[in-house]
């Protein structure tokens, strides 16, 4: 006996696009939060601005909330982990915690919209001293300052005259063991530099990169902005030296396309750490028997012609539980995930009903 | 060749005679063709086909190496740069970049595609000596000594134990103790010879017999452990004296092998397995921090001083012991640790790795200061009285840059066996 009904698990951008896809589709949803509210990682790790657009991420996330709280189809459960799951596509029994209770709910389909969790620069082997120095920042932190409208060195309270971007922080090392691009530091730190520069004009900013990696509205809409509009300096060559002197952070690297070694002092150095699978993927991985990458993340039927399907029939997987996205990844994913689940239920009933 | 920017050269003779007529000065002046780049990845196939070249192929370019290279710093040098070099054309086996490299693992510790040079520079400087190619005259003169003596210096080899005479204790010979020991303690090439390596030595001696260490030497059977020499090019020669010591401790029984040097540490640890030769291997620092208890109690002189340490490329990054020599510093009483900016995961190289201890005069060509100048001027910045090592390659190499940077009388160089030696009650040197 089949079920009609669809689990979503994760209600950040992927899990609140799939449930408004599916609603929209007809089709009875189970929306599942570990956490007490939705909006995933944009609410809970305090992001300012969301690209495209540079609209305020909580009103953003609220309308995504909106389009689905209160909708008689979405049934939503904060405080909710999934613990245990078996069965087959159409007709999986899965249990459902929260507070120490369980109940077992049927359904016919699964997503996974579980996310990531960004790198902790304390793992890094440049020696960044994020664990140090008051002002060496992750983009969080900053994402956080931007927020509030009060971007200051944390060690005096004042603003800074000169902030830099190290890029490829746990992303693109083999030596850390994630080889793979986070795809969105590039982009969140130039737009970080262009909100730097617009609270605190005097404010000098530099990025110092590899490879800057920004496509469609990035380019236009981040990157020759900040550089032609913002003054934001790009440098190519990345710091692996941080050192106090006075009172300030003296980075050292190399600008590879002069030859010439840099020495620069600075107020704020932030830190574009990267993207790796959060402890609910591994855990949800791990409770349904999907097939991971090697760093953890979800594993896809095929990287370009089916990027939401899973190693196990009937659960498939939208965002960054695949590998790093950004939010129009993310986006694609939801609408082609639900289209998928939603077909599969749909497949199913047809086929009990013939059965029957 | 440097590469880079290329200013106009110009070409102006005082007369110049065009077609009968006379052209003086700037009227004939000319430019001289800009050097355009040509790519001969040949040069790059040539190291990367060489076992334990390959990963100079790796390189995307980030220059996380060249931010953390002791060479760059007082030169103009880094893995990436030799990359780049490479990949247009120029063959590192004739570039004198090829013997600057102190294999201090800094750039492998950052490098994000793990570009191991500590595998390659001796695997290309192997392939430049069998080429024939010019090696530095330097070098050379050492490897024909420790193949001719046993030891890098040139030494007599007889003389090689004659620094226990004023030991003020006895320091028992392996072969004349006919009888399984704890400890053989392996003293090194410039314990056995430097003065100030033998007053180490000698401390050392001191520290093992006020604790009852059942511990020996093997005298004048030791030779030269060898492991700088491999990373310097002379596989040949490495092997050679590994074979002569592997036999010569086969035929003794020993719980433990202690030895002075981090270089011997990482030959007896990590290199000489790969010939047979597995030995249950500690540095001085850390056989001693396992009689911490013990050593405490006998430490009762205060060393009133404010001491910085350095730590040693092969015992820190190449073997990860941090904390051994530290814990021993913050064990005498008196003695006040204050660290250097470049500590650590990151300490600052002495120069001495890789052959570099041999290089000191091709390397002046090459570079703006010597690398251990630079070092001793970051501990100076410190406050610091005394410069504590646990190497023996650093106390000369040291010394010598306290002179040159003029803090003499400022700040000396201490071996932490030297320190540990003071607090148990030996009388202040000098």
């Amino acid at each position: 006996m089949s079920s009609d009904t669809l689990l979503i698990i994760g209600g950040g951008p992927a899990g609140l696009e799939a449930a408004r896809g599916a609603a929209d589709l007809g089709c009875k949803t189970i929306l599942v939060e570990r956490l007490s509210r939705l909006g995933g990682t944009p609410i809970s790790a305090n992001y300012a601005a969301l690209t495209h657009g540079m609209r305020d991420a909580s009103e953003v996330m609220g309308e995504m909330i909106a389009a689905v709280d209160g909708d008689p189809l979405v049934d939503i459960r904060l405080n909710t982990s999934v613990t245990a799951c078996s069965g087959a596509a159409g007709d999986f029994s899965v249990t459902l915690t929260r507070g120490g209770t369980d109940e077992t709910v049927s359904v016919g389909a699964v997503i996974v919209a579980t996310g990531f969790e960004h790198f902790d620069p304390g793992r890094a082997n440049q020696q960044y001293g994020y664990y140090m120095y008051d002002d060496v920042l992750t983009l969080q932190d900053a994402e956080k300052m931007l927020k509030e409208k009060n971007f200051v060195r944390p060690s005096t309270g004042k603003p800074p005259e000169r902030v830099c971007f190290i890029q490829c922080v746990g992303s693109r090392d083999r030596r850390i063991g994630n080889e793979y691009c986070s795809k969105v530091c590039c982009g969140v730190a130039s737009k970080q530099a262009i909100e730097i520069r617009q609270l605190l004009p005097n404010c000098r900013v530099f990025i110092f990169y590899i490879d800057m990696r920004m496509y469609g509205y990035w380019e236009n809409e981040i990157y020759w902005p900040a550089q032609e509009k913002y003054k934001v300096s790009y440098i190519k060559g990345v710091i692996s030296e941080i050192v106090m002197k006075g009172d300030r952070l003296m980075i050292r690297g190399e600008d590879t396309t002069m030859n010439r070694p840099m020495e620069v002092p600075m107020d704020i150095v932030i830190l574009s750490n990267g993207m790796e699978p959060s402890g609910g993927t591994k855990a949800i991985a791990t409770t349904l028997g999907l097939r991971q990458n090697t760093y953890g993340f979800i594993n896809v039927a095929h990287d370009t012609l089916d990027p939401v399907s899973t190693s196990v029939p009937g659960v498939f997987v939208a965002g960054a539980a695949a590998g790093p996205k950004d939010l129009d990844d993310t986006m694609g994913m939801a609408g082609a995930a639900t289209m998928k689940a939603v077909g599969a239920i749909r497949r199913m009933a047809r086929g009990a009903a013939i059965k029957a | 060749m440097a590469y880079g920017r290329q200013g106009p050269r110009i070409k102006e003779k005082e007369h110049a005679l065009v077609e009968g007529i006379d052209l003086p000065g700037h009227w004939n002046r000319m430019f001289e063709t800009r050097v355009i780049t040509d790519y001969d990845p040949g040069t790059l196939d040539e190291i990367t086909a060489l076992p334990g070249g390959e990963s100079l192929g790796w390189c995307y370019q980030c220059a996380k190496c060249v931010g953390v290279c002791p060479v760059d710093i007082v030169g103009d040098y880094g893995p990436r740069k030799i990359h780049r070099d490479v990949l247009r054309g120029i063959s590192l086996l004739d570039d004198p970049n090829l013997w600057l490299c102190t294999t201090c693992s800094n750039c492998l510790r950052v490098c994000p595609k793990e570009v191991d040079m500590i595998q390659i520079m001796p695997a290309a400087r192997e392939a430049a000596i069998n080429a024939g190619k010019d090696i530095p005259a330097e070098l050379q003169k050492v490897f024909e000594a420790a193949d001719r003596y046993g030891n890098p210096m040139g030494e007599n080899p007889r003389k090689r134990a004659d620094w226990v005479k004023q030991a003020g204790v006895p320091v028992p010979i392996m072969a004349q103790v006919k009888r399984p020991v704890d400890v053989l303690w392996y003293v090194g090439s410039y314990p056995s010879y430097h003065p100030r390596g033998m007053d180490a030595a000698r401390a050392l001696a001191r520290i093992f017999h006020a604790l009852g260490v059942d511990f020996a030497i093997l005298g004048v059977e030791e030779k030269e452990d060898g492991d700088s020499i491999r990373l310097a090019g002379e596989k040949g020669l490495f092997e050679k004296l590994a074979e002569a010591n592997i036999k010569t401790f086969a035929r003794y029984r020993f719980t433990r092998l202690v030895v002075f040097g981090p270089h011997e540490l990482n030959a007896f640890k990590n290199e000489y397995p790969k010939l047979g030769g597995e030995y249950a291997v500690q540095h001085y620092t850390q056989f001693l921090v396992e009689h911490l208890d013990r050593l405490k109690a006998l430490m009762v002189h205060p060393v009133d001083r404010v001491v910085t340490y350095h730590d040693p490329c092969y015992l820190s990054r190449h073997n990860g012991e941090y904390e051994a020599p530290r814990t021993l510093l913050r064990a005498i009483p008196g003695l006040t640790l204050v660290e250097m900016p470049r500590n650590r995961e990151n300490g600052y190289c002495c120069g001495g790795g890789g052959g570099g201890m041999w290089l000191d005069g091709f390397s002046r060509d090459h570079t703006t200061m010597r690398l251990s100048d630079k070092r001793v001027m970051e501990a100076a910045e410190t406050g610091a009285r005394t410069l504590s090592i646990c190497c023996p390659y650093e106390v000369s190499r040291f010394e010598d840059a306290v002179k040159a940077t003029g803090n003499d009388g400022r700040l000396d160089v201490q071996d932490i066996a030297e320190l540990v030696d003071r607090s148990i009650g030996a009388p202040e040197r000098g």
